[in-house]
């Protein structure tokens, strides 16, 4: 089982992080303080950390940083009260490898450790994307389904890229604006829909099994069923 | 903002006044001076005159001419003129040969203007018991030698006057000067929108320090009200946040365990989801803008291609375009190198191009139209849309603000006011004009104050 070490010092969004993550199917261990949290954090027990970015004793940015410089290279989500793309920035320099502000949607915050935690055990050295009959090569860039090639955009490219590497996981609007994208504010309306929807057009065609699916009230997920 | 000029400043001009009016002083002063003089001395050349004329006239007929002769060597100065003539008006001794027309022989002194004399000069004719004419003139040599020095002292005290007053009205003006132009440098910061700077005071206690007192006291209290209003917003909004986020968690878990509910229910759980992401949304925004307008973001500028940067906003718009039927065509210009915060740039762009999707029936079309000017680049961001009145041009900058007509339209109706805030950070100037018909927003990326 995954187990996942959640360091935050506010109880209740504490209680929600735990209960969302068990849900999930995860184990849980939570600790409120930061000497404790960096202790426990670098004892190699977690597969993942979820990181308050202000903690009493010791600073999320430092624990974050102790990990990273004394070889332990599991994922860190931050997660922080501070909203400032500067925060972003000094958070992700400090050795976390995303980053939340709060208040967040907790089934946002499990898509993204979901992914933090998959493109920790990826095969580094793929060149071929597959999912069922979908079929993607990261070397010619080329697309197919069941054998017949799909032309796409360099953008639809890139947003299949990312919903294949994920596939089985739920990724919300905000995650994929931000991997495919790169900018970090809510763009708003249906963009992204509007996007996904061009994209399913090409690799749902009629007849076949429809591999793009949303999820109710939170994003989409490439082959959620299977 | 106009540096202040030395003439302008209130002391200069004082300076110059009281200059002008020490000179109109003077001027009189030596003016009374002069008439006085002229008649005390004119006055006197008469007594010489009449004086001479007796004392010649007592001597015989006979003598008359030696004495003439005699007292004309005794002329040094040749001031002195004297004739006599015979009742015929002929020459009969004296330095004066003919008997001028301007002294009829009555014995009065008049003035006597002759080629040779300084006006002023003073002449007298008489008739002698002999019948013969005595003519006596006095010369004015004293008082033209006085209206010279009278004039010279003008002339002198004249310029002394203006140097000094010049001179003593810059010295009195530059110290006050140099304090206002400090006051103007640092009024700029907070004309700029830091709030927390304050004009500079000195412990002299003069009018200047009361004034910049003043206005740091109004500053005191206006960041006071500001800050009181901002942050009742800003915690709202972040207060609000967090039970709306745990509400939302709610909501959507009722819809995970919900499997098989009636459609009804799913489509009522839906809509309460999507009403608590547009609240979200909105307070998002909110929290948005503050952070966006406390500049704790200049770290994020960096150099930034806006060609790039406006093509990448074609292709993120404009497959949402094309689906609500609009035409989206970018235009651009290479070399547009800026120094800016790239991720707000983009934001904004964003926010401008998503309001006009949003107000643009479908048919129409949006342009996205990047140029080189001298100053720096210009982005426009035009629609066919049904536009902006120009009397809410301003208001729909503001929060909240939107067009009366569309109340219902999607978004947190704050758009605008974060491209106001990103504007306002880069100091670039956003302007909304008509396109007749349709907006037409453009922002001038170069700093507003290059433009002045």
């Amino acid at each position: 089982m995954t187990r996942i070490l959640a360091i935050e010092d506010d109880e209740t969004t504490a209680r929600e992080i735990v209960s969302e993550l068990t849900r999930h199917g995860f184990e849980v261990e939570w600790i409120a303080d930061g000497r404790q949290g960096l202790v426990r954090a670098v004892s190699g027990e977690f597969d993942a950390v979820t990181l308050d970015r202000m903690l009493p004793f010791v600073d999320g940015l430092t624990i974050a940083s102790v990990m990273r410089s004394t070889g332990v290279d599991i994922p860190v989500l931050m997660i922080s009260a501070l909203t400032e793309v500067d925060e972003r920035v000094r958070g992700l320099r400090a050795g976390g490898d995303d980053y939340m502000t709060k208040p967040f949607a907790s089934e946002e915050m499990v898509a993204r450790l979901e992914v933090l935690l998959r493109r920790a055990q990826a095969q580094p050295r793929q060149t071929k994307l597959r999912v069922q009959d979908l079929e993607l090569d990261l070397y010619t860039r080329e697309v197919r389904r069941g054998g017949r090639e799909i032309a796409l955009l360099p953008t639809e490219y890139k947003l299949l890229e990312y919903l294949m590497r994920n596939s089985g996981q739920v990724l919300t609007r905000t995650m994929i604006f931000e991997a495919i994208w790169g900018y970090h504010f809510d763009p708003g309306t249906n963009l992204i829909d509007v996007h996904l929807g061009r994209l399913r057009r090409k690799v749902d065609t009629p007849g076949l099994e429809p591999l793009i699916k949303t999820v109710r009230g939170s994003g989409y997920a490439l082959n959620a069923a299977s | 903002m106009r540096r202040p000029e030395l003439w302008r400043t209130t002391t200069f001009r004082l300076a110059l006044l009281y200059g002008a009016v020490f000179a109109a002083g003077v001027v009189a002063l030596l003016g009374l001076i002069y008439v006085s003089a002229a008649i005390y001395l004119t006055h006197q050349m008469d007594e010489i005159v009449i004086g001479q004329a007796q004392a010649l006239e007592v001597a015989s007929p006979a003598d008359l001419p030696e004495k003439l002769r005699e007292v004309e060597t005794q002329d040094v100065r040749s001031v002195n003129f004297y004739g006599l003539f015979r009742p015929d008006g002929s020459w009969i001794a004296g330095n004066v040969h003919s008997l001028p027309a301007s002294a009829p022989p009555d014995g009065i002194p008049r003035e006597l203007r002759e080629p040779g004399l300084q006006p002023g000069a003073r002449a007298m004719a008489k008739r002698l018991p002999s019948g013969e004419i005595l003519f006596v003139g006095f010369d004015a040599k004293v008082l033209t030698g006085f209206r010279t020095i009278i004039l010279r002292s003008l002339i002198v005290s004249g310029t002394l006057i203006i140097v000094l007053g010049l001179g003593l009205g810059a010295a009195l003006s530059l110290g006050p000067l140099r304090r206002l132009q400090l006051v103007q440098q640092a009024s700029l910061p907070i004309l700029d929108g830091d709030l927390g700077a304050r004009l500079p005071t000195s412990n002299r206690g003069d009018e200047i320090d009361m004034l910049a007192g003043i206005a740091n006291g109004m500053m005191d209290e206006v960041e006071r009200l500001l800050w009181a209003v901002k942050s009742v917003g800003d915690n709202v909004a972040h207060d609000l946040r967090t039970p709306l986020t745990r509400l939302r968690a709610l909501l959507y878990r009722v819809g995970q365990e919900e499997v098989g509910a009636p459609d009804a229910h799913r489509a009522m759980l839906d809509q309460a989801l999507a009403e608590t992401d547009a609240l979200l949304t909105r307070f998002k925004a909110i929290q948005r803008i503050s952070e966006i307008d406390r500049r704790e973001r200049r770290a994020g500028f960096g150099a930034v291609q806006l060609q790039a940067l406006v093509n990448e906003i074609g292709d993120l718009y404009g497959p949402l375009a094309e689906d609500h039927d609009l035409q989206l065509a970018t235009e651009t210009a290479p070399g547009c190198e800026i120094m800016a915060d790239r991720e707000l740039l983009f934001e904004a762009f964003s926010n401008l191009v998503s309001n006009a999707v949003k107000f643009t029936p479908p048919g129409g079309s949006i342009r996205l139209k990047l140029t080189r000017l001298a100053e720096g680049p210009r982005i426009e961001v035009t629609d066919s849309g049904p536009g902006v009145p120009e009397n809410e041009r301003e208001a729909v900058l503001e929060r909240f603000y939107r067009g009366r007509r569309e109340p219902e339209a999607p978004g947190s109706g704050l758009g605008l006011s974060i491209v106001a805030a990103v504007a306002r950070l880069h100091d670039f100037r956003l302007v909304l004009g008509d396109a007749s018909p349709g907006l037409k927003v453009t922002l001038d990326c170069w700093p507003i104050a290059m433009s002045h």
